[in-house]
Parts: C-alpha cells; sequence; structure tokens
C-alpha cells in the first residue's frame, strides 16, 4: 500500500490566551496580573490524505482549520499527537521538505508591494533554486492558466485584490509544491475572479496530481473543488468522507420550488409537505425523496403553475445542520 | 546560494528607487542633518583655535569621516523585523528554504552599499564647496584599521539592532526598546561630537559599552588619534562585543521563532 502524503494522528495544538478584563481598569490590572485560558485550537484530529487528492477543510471562524494548516506547513509546533507530510516532520522545517510545500493564505502576502509581482518571482526563483528554464516555463504556464500575463511587470500595490491572489498563487507554485495549502483563497474575490481560482486550482491539482487542502468559507469553492471534505468544529473532526454522503445522509428530502400564476391560499398547500417559504404566488416545500414525484404531478394539475422546479438542500443548510448536531 | 544573497541584494536597490521623491527627500535630510552639525563646529572655531583637545581641521574632519562611517554602519532594517513578527509576514520565512539573520543581512548590506555612493559623493560636493581644512590620512595601517573598525562596527549595529527588534517575539511592540536605542547611538556614539569631550570617568565607562565603537571608534582610528596601547584594547572591547552580540542574537532568533511556533499568531 501507498503511504500517505499527509497522515496526521491525534494532532492537539492548545494555545494560553491573556484575557482583559474590559476598561481601563482592567488594562491596568492587566499590567500586573494576567489571567491566562487556554484555548483548544486542534483537539485530537486524525486523517489521512493520499496523493492528488484534493480536500476541503470546512469549518466556522475558530473551528481550527487554519492552524491544522499551519501545523502540516511547519509553521507551528504541536501540542502533542503526530503529523507528517511527505515522511518529514514539518515543524523540523527542512530545506527539502520546504521546495516541496507550499502556503498560500487569503489575508497574507508575500509579494513585494511596492515592485512588480515578477521580481518577487525572480526572488523565489533563487530562494527554491529552480532552473532559469524551468522557471520560465512555469511563469508563463502559470499566468497563462490565470490569465495575468499582462499584469506581471506592474506595481503590485496598483493590481486589484482578485489580480493580487492570482499572482500570489503563482509566486506560492513556482517550485512546482507536490502539497499545496490552501487558506481561504478566494476571500474577497468577486464572482469572476473566484470562478477563475477555483477552475485553477482544479486544473493545477489534476494537472500536476498536486496534494492540495483547502479552506474557506464560501461552500460554493467545496462543492466545486472537493469530492472529499473533513468537517471541523472547535478543534475536532465532526465529519470526514465525500462530499455526495453528506448530502444523502443529511438530506434524504427534496425542495420543491414553484410559482403560482394566480393566488394559492396556504391551507391548500397544506398536505404536500414543510412550507419552508410562502408569499402566495412563490412557495417551497420540503419533502420526503419517495413522494417528490408524486407530490409534484400533484401540484402541476391542482394548481395554475407557471414554474417548477426539483432541488436538492443547500450544501449550506446541510453543514449548518451537521454543526448543529455537533456530530454525523 | 550566493545568488539567492545576491537577488535580494538587487531587490533590495529596486525597492529603495522605486520612490524618486522619497529617495531624494531622504538624501536631502542626510546632507542637512550633516551641514547643521558641521556648521555648529565651524561657528565654534570662529573664536578659538583649539577646544577640548581638538583644531578645527580634526574636528571637521571627524564630522566628515562620521558622516561617512554613519551612512555605512547606522543603516539597518532592524525596525522591519519586528514590523514582520507583529504583522505575521516572518511567516514567509518560515515557510521557505531560507535564512532568516542572512536575508536580512542582505538587505542591509544593499542599504549600505547604496548609501556609501551617495553620501561619499555628498561630503566630496561639501569638501569641494566649502573646502574646509581637512585631514588626509594616508597611512595604509591606519587605513586597514580605520576599515577593520567600521566592519566591525557593521557587524555590532546589525547585532544590536536584531537583537532588540527581536523581542517581538515576546513582547507586541518593540517600539520602546528600539526608540531607547537610537537615543544611545545619536549620545554615545560619537555621530554629534566626539565623545572624548565628556569628562574622562564618563568617557572610559563608555568605551566599555558597546556604542562608541560604531562612529566615534573608527573616525578617531582615521585621525591616527589612538596609541597602540588604546588601539589593542579596544579592538579588543570591541571583538568581545561582536562576539557576544552575535551568539545572543542566534540565540534570540532560536529561542524566538521557537516561541512562535508554539504560540502562534
Amino acid at each position: 500500500m501507498v503511504n500517505p502524503v499527509i497522515s496526521v494522528k491525534n494532532l492537539k495544538k492548545y494555545y494560553s490566551v491573556h484575557q482583559k478584563e474590559p476598561g481601563l481598569l482592567g488594562s491596568i490590572k492587566s499590567l500586573f496580573k494576567r489571567k491566562y485560558i487556554v484555548v483548544k485550537a486542534v483537539d485530537g484530529v486524525s486523517f489521512k490524505i493520499d496523493e492528488g487528492e484534493l480536500v476541503g477543510f470546512i469549518g466556522p471562524n475558530g473551528a481550527g482549520k487554519t492552524t491544522t494548516l499551519k501545523v502540516l506547513s511547519g509553521l507551528l509546533y504541536p501540542t502533542s499527537g503526530e503529523a507528517r507530510v511527505l515522511g518529514f516532520e514539518p515543524f523540523k522545517r527542512q530545506p527539502d521538505f520546504q521546495k516541496k510545500i507550499s502556503l498560500v493564505m487569503g489575508q497574507k502576502n508575500q509579494l513585494w508591494w511596492d515592485l512588480p509581482a515578477w521580481e518577487t518571482f525572480i526572488l523565489n526563483k533563487e530562494i527554491y533554486e529552480i532552473l532559469q528554464k524551468r522557471f520560465e516555463e512555469t511563469v508563463k504556464q502559470l499566468a497563462r492558466m490565470l490569465d495575468v500575463e499582462d499584469i506581471l511587470k506592474v506595481q503590485v500595490r496598483k493590481l486589484s485584490l482578485g489580480q493580487r491572489m492570482k499572482c500570489e498563487l503563482i509566486a506560492a507554485l513556482l517550485h512546482q509544491p507536490q502539497v499545496l495549502f490552501l487558506d481561504e483563497p478566494t476571500i474577497g474575490l468577486d464572482v469572476v475572479a473566484q470562478k477563475t481560482m477555483r477552475d485553477f486550482i482544479k486544473e493545477y491539482n489534476e494537472r500536476f496530481n498536486a496534494t492540495i487542502v483547502l479552506t474557506s468559507h464560501y461552500m460554493g469553492d467545496v462543492k466545486e473543488l472537493c469530492k472529499r471534505v473533513i468537517i471541523i468544529n472547535e478543534g475536532k473532526i465532526l465529519y470526514d468522507g465525500l462530499l455526495t454522503e453528506i448530502v444523502e445522509k443529511f438530506a434524504p428530502y427534496k425542495i420543491i420550488k414553484a410559482d403560482f400564476e394566480k393566488m394559492v391560499d396556504k391551507d391548500k398547500l397544506i398536505g404536500f409537505g414543510e412550507i419552508k417559504n410562502y408569499d402566495g404566488l412563490y412557495v417551497e416545500i420540503q419533502l420526503s425523496k419517495e413522494e417528490v414525484a408524486k407530490k409534484a404531478a400533484k401540484l402541476l394539475s391542482s394548481f395554475a403553475v407557471a414554474d417548477l422546479t426539483i432541488e436538492d438542500p443547500a450544501i449550506e443548510d446541510i453543514i449548518r445542520q451537521v454543526f448543529k448536531k455537533g456530530t454525523v | 546560494m550566493i545568488n539567492k544573497y545576491l537577488t535580494i541584494f538587487k531587490i533590495s536597490w529596486q525597492e529603495g528607487l522605486v520612490y524618486r521623491l522619497n529617495f531624494i527627500l531622504w538624501r536631502v535630510r542626510t546632507i542637512l542633518q550633516l551641514l547643521l552639525v558641521y556648521f555648529i563646529w565651524w561657528t565654534v572655531f570662529q573664536s578659538q583655535t583649539q577646544i577640548f583637545g581638538y583644531t578645527q581641521s580634526s574636528i571637521l574632519t571627524y564630522i566628515l569621516v562620521s558622516a561617512i562611517i554613519r551612512a555605512v554602519v547606522l543603516s539597518s532594517r532592524a525596525t522591519d523585523v519586528s514590523n514582520q513578527i507583529n504583522d505575521g509576514s516572518v511567516v514567509n520565512f518560515l515557510i521557505k528554504p531560507l535564512g532568516f539573520i542572512s536575508y536580512y543581512f542582505s538587505r542591509d548590506l544593499a542599504d549600505k552599499l547604496l548609501n556609501i555612493l551617495f553620501v561619499i559623493l555628498e561630503v566630496s560636493l561639501i569638501i569641494v564647496l566649502l573646502k574646509p581644512p581637512i585631514f588626509l590620512q594616508t597611512n595604509p595601517n591606519t587605513l586597514i584599521l580605520f576599515t577593520l573598525a567600521a566592519i566591525l562596527g557593521i557587524l555590532t549595529y546589525f547585532c544590536i539592532g536584531f537583537v532588540i527588534s527581536l523581542t517581538a517575539f515576546w513582547v507586541e511592540n518593540s517600539w520602546g526598546p528600539l526608540f531607547l536605542m537610537f537615543i544611545f547611538l545619536e549620545g554615545f556614539g560619537g555621530g554629534l561630537f566626539p565623545i572624548d569631550i565628556l569628562p574622562r570617568g564618563v568617557f572610559n565607562f563608555l568605551m566599555l559599552t558597546p556604542f562608541p565603537y560604531l562612529i566615534y571608534f573608527p573616525a578617531k582610528i582615521y585621525l591616527g588619534h589612538f596609541s597602540a596601547n588604546e588601539i589593542f584594547l579596544y579592538f579588543s572591547i570591541l571583538i568581545f562585543w561582536v562576539i557576544t552580540l552575535w551568539f545572543l542574537m542566534r540565540w534570540m532568533v532560536n529561542m524566538g521563532l521557537r516561541h512562535y511556533t508554539a504560540v502562534g499568531h
């Protein structure tokens, strides 16, 4: 059996943070005596990721996603447990390891603000000891995939957020890392830029068989990119498996959305299913999968329906349920 | 390997030259600072021929030489270090196969080279325009010692700046200690006045600290004011400081990074 690229066993990362009482008096007090509380950012997490997988980390703010990524990329020393990436222990930060991984954080940048992105690329070329020919090919290829060929020589501060993130991504990928950690790569981007980023991540994963771990707030990112998701909350894993299975398991129901031509009394809709939304001319009904065909037909025959669609429940709603329930 | 640091060198220059106005104003500031000190001493010597054992020629030479030394020794990115630690961009080093100290040292050297080119130009201009009675040191041994002292001064200043900036790993803001350092530098480094005009006891005490070795010591070597014994004694103290500060810096980098990776941000 092939060894997994990433393996994490019972990983824990605790911080102690000092707490300040509110107000000026609290500030003065905290000069002399500090109260510390322990934050369990990651609390006994285990998983394995194989080569070429594209895995999504989902969870609310402070769930431990970023902390996990930081441990895996060698930025944080684990409190206990084991983390291995490509056979290395990340926190040792050996150059051989560092040349094989990359971390992109949507809210941090490595590009030199006052210079064109191109200059940062050249610096990274030297830092990672990339050969000239391969460097040129890689930049060309990545720039074409991201459609930023014409802005590489423009001062970074003059770029839009979307352009900058794309350049950040190129800078992080010049050394063709086998493992890529993406922390909120689409944060703050507009819909078009988000789409380009997603397409790129997908293509990069397929073309280079790179292992990618991605965190995101946008379910859209995860839905489109990741077959497998790891849902994490308060430092613990709630679910680790296929995204499609979580839909099956958590949402054995469908939603009928219907527009009526004339006002329909709410009372008349009772018996079709659970009414989620209603305003007289429009209704959303949630009902079990078995019933959906029959009830939809009945709806069409009973009322003057202008439009009708049958949909799966929104993935956001399902995830919300997972968090509410606390376990799968 | 060396390419890595050469590129850092080049990119630093480019960054420095991006904003022309900023760059020019910075040079203007340096020149004004130099002229200010120059004219204060020039005025003092209008009514006297010798003060504190200095002639007009030796003090004006001291001022001009110390301007050059200042440009080379007292230029540092130390404040960048603490900023990067505080805003978390230090992560960029931790994730890459790149030495933390060597990166900043390359950046500093780049600044220093740029500075020295300009300050030599500026000082030459002052000499041509104002024709001060300067003293030209011609003894090659003295000039070698002068260069050596300046190089050790560069290392000393680099280490001091770094050590103070590294406190950012533990405290959120290292501006307090940095500010204090700048005051010590200005007062006791010898940039404004040669510190041997201070009372003997104070002077002897200061010579035990690293500060006078940044400007005062090399400038006085240039003037040829030290005896062989003094040169030996002061070089010993200076080398002691370089070694001590170097190890302290290394230790703090290791501890700091360990602390950073343990605590996280």
